[in-house]
């Protein structure tokens, strides 16, 4: 099972992202772990995480985790700002998981 | 377009070195680790001190109230031991290394700087007069120097060596003997230094020569607009302003101003200052960066379907004040025609608060700092009582308003779109 996880400054408005994800995936019938916290917390997921997606607002730190964490195999990404502000968790959870959109 | 370019990538390199300084960001996290800390205090004092004869009475008559003001005391007057703990703490983790120990020879040291009182009845005692926001600055620089002084110390392989199966935890406790005498004759030294300047001690040298200009700078309106622009422009290129200059250089320096408000509400007085991290959280940030609570209202009523969808979803994380749904999903990030109320809007409803309070209409605020995430209104009535409730529903008004002719231009445009999308089919 895929683990996903969600940073933003706080992990507040990634929990509302998570939610809608977690909604899309239900729908699509997909077995996936989604979660949201702040950056600063996100060492005690790392080894629990395949992929790491940051808040469009925390972008800036997207150099930072490529370079830590790609060599452990997460794959790292930042959510489309679109997509973010209009929770769109079905499109951002797809992306994540690199399923061309139907 | 490659000139914004290039000023998002400069803005995102600026706010990366600065969230990233492991100084700025051990600052930061330490006070906000002693979070907790500063809530218990201030709702107790409010629980303490809310001002309705009958419940006064009824703490007084049952003797609770004697006891009802120990946690605020215990925490406000002496939130600088905490915090000299909590910073050390977080810089050694940033590098690499276990916190405990830098944590307590960063209290001990604080300690040290800091005059005790003696008197024949009970001997030596801590006043109160260093450790609670006058010393916060000195707990920030004893934080942040013990720690990197610990680390130096450490890394230079300066410790003392225990033999192959004595147990971890005597092993660890003799790594930090060296460092911990070498810290503690330092600290020693400037103790015995400053005792024989003017100042008398290093508090009232930090507090008079940095902490005092500091604060004075950082109360006065001007500073705040500053400081709201400044946040504002970065989120305005996608950057969390809040968290990149916000909570890292701003907080500090209002968090001390909070908290000598939050002493004198103790005491049972209004604080004096008007701005700090309270008033700019309950004010200003209403609905998120931007005080965008009231154009999430002004969405709910928009022409095309899209941004009345988005209005409702905005809406409930608004009133908590996470605004990253309209910052995004209108989007407000890199759109000029949202440039002007953007960063209007919070300068406008917190100069008025400012100058509210000025005249005194409304009260200045405890200098209890709400939590990320408390609803609107709920947070006005915690920081200042019924009137500032009132004040963020009426700056809610006054944003919304700022807002909303700027948003009727591109919700006319949506509008259009979707007319043509549907006569097209």
């Amino acid at each position: 099972m895929k683990k996903i996880t969600l940073i933003c400054a706080a992990g507040m408005s990634t929990s509302l992202m998570v939610t809608k994800m977690k909604e899309a995936a239900k729908k699509l019938g997909m077995e996936v772990e989604i979660r949201a916290t702040s950056e600063s917390k996100f060492k005690q997921y790392e080894n629990d995480t395949d992929i790491l997606l940051l808040g469009p607002q925390v972008g800036f730190l997207l150099n930072k985790y490529k370079q830590t964490y790609e060599p452990k195999g997460i794959k790292v990404e930042v959510i489309d700002s679109i997509d973010y502000g209009m929770m769109n968790g079905e499109k951002v959870l797809k992306n994540a998981l690199g399923i061309q959109s139907m | 377009m490659n000139k914004i370019n290039k000023i998002q990538g400069d803005l995102q390199k600026f706010a990366y070195n600065i969230q990233h300084n492991r100084y700025i960001s051990a600052i930061s996290n330490g006070l906000t680790a002693i979070l907790p800390i500063i809530m218990i205090g201030a709702i107790s004092s409010l629980l303490n001190s809310m001002n309705v004869a009958p419940y006064q009475d009824f703490l007084k008559s049952t003797g609770i109230k004697q006891y009802l003001s120990i946690p605020g005391s215990v925490t406000t007057d002496f939130i600088a031991l905490y915090a000299v703990v909590a910073i050390a703490y977080k810089l050694a983790e940033s590098f690499d290394i276990e916190g405990f120990t830098p944590g307590i020879l960063a209290l001990m040291s604080f300690l040290i700087l800091t005059p005790l009182g003696n008197t024949k009845e009970i001997g030596n005692y801590l006043p109160t007069n260093w450790t609670g926001a006058t010393g916060l600055f000195v707990a920030i620089l004893v934080g942040l120097c013990v720690t990197r002084l610990y680390v130096y110390i450490v890394n230079k392989g300066w410790t003392i060596k225990m033999p192959d199966g004595v147990p971890e935890t005597v092993t660890k406790s003799f790594v930090a003997l060296l460092p911990g005498f070498v810290i503690a004759f330092i600290m020693l030294i400037l103790r015995v230094i400053f005792a024989y300047t003017p100042f008398g001690n290093v508090h009232s040298f930090i507090f008079k020569i940095v902490q005092l200009p500091l604060q004075n700078i950082g109360s006065t309106w001007a500073a705040m607009v500053i400081g709201i622009l400044a946040i504002q422009l970065l989120w305005f290129f996608g950057i969390h302003g809040t968290l990149a200059i916000g909570v890292s250089i701003i907080k500090p320096i209002w968090l001390a101003l909070d908290l000598q408000n939050l002493q004198l509400f103790q005491a049972g007085m209004r604080g004096t200052n008007i701005v700090g991290w309270s008033f700019y959280m309950a004010f200003i940030n209403l609905g998120g960066a931007g005080a965008m609570l009231g154009l999430a209202f002004v969405l709910l009523r928009a022409k095309s379907k899209r941004y009345r969808t988005l209005g409702k979803l905005a809406l409930a994380p608004a009133l908590c004040c996470i605004n990253e749904p309209l910052i995004f999903g209108l989007p407000v990030v890199m759109n000029p025609t949202f440039f002007i109320p953007f960063l209007v809007a919070p300068v406008v409803i917190g100069l008025l608060a400012y100058f509210l309070i000025s005249i005194g209409i409304l009260p200045t605020v405890t200098g209890i700092t709400v939590p990320l995430g408390t609803p609107v209104i709920l947070s006005g009535f915690i920081v200042g009582g019924w009137r500032s409730a009132l004040y963020q529903v009426v700056a809610t008004i006054i944003s919304g308003l700022i807002y909303w002719p700027f948003f009727r231009i591109v919700d006319n445009q949506a509008y259009e779109e979707e007319k043509l999308a549907t006569q097209q089919k």
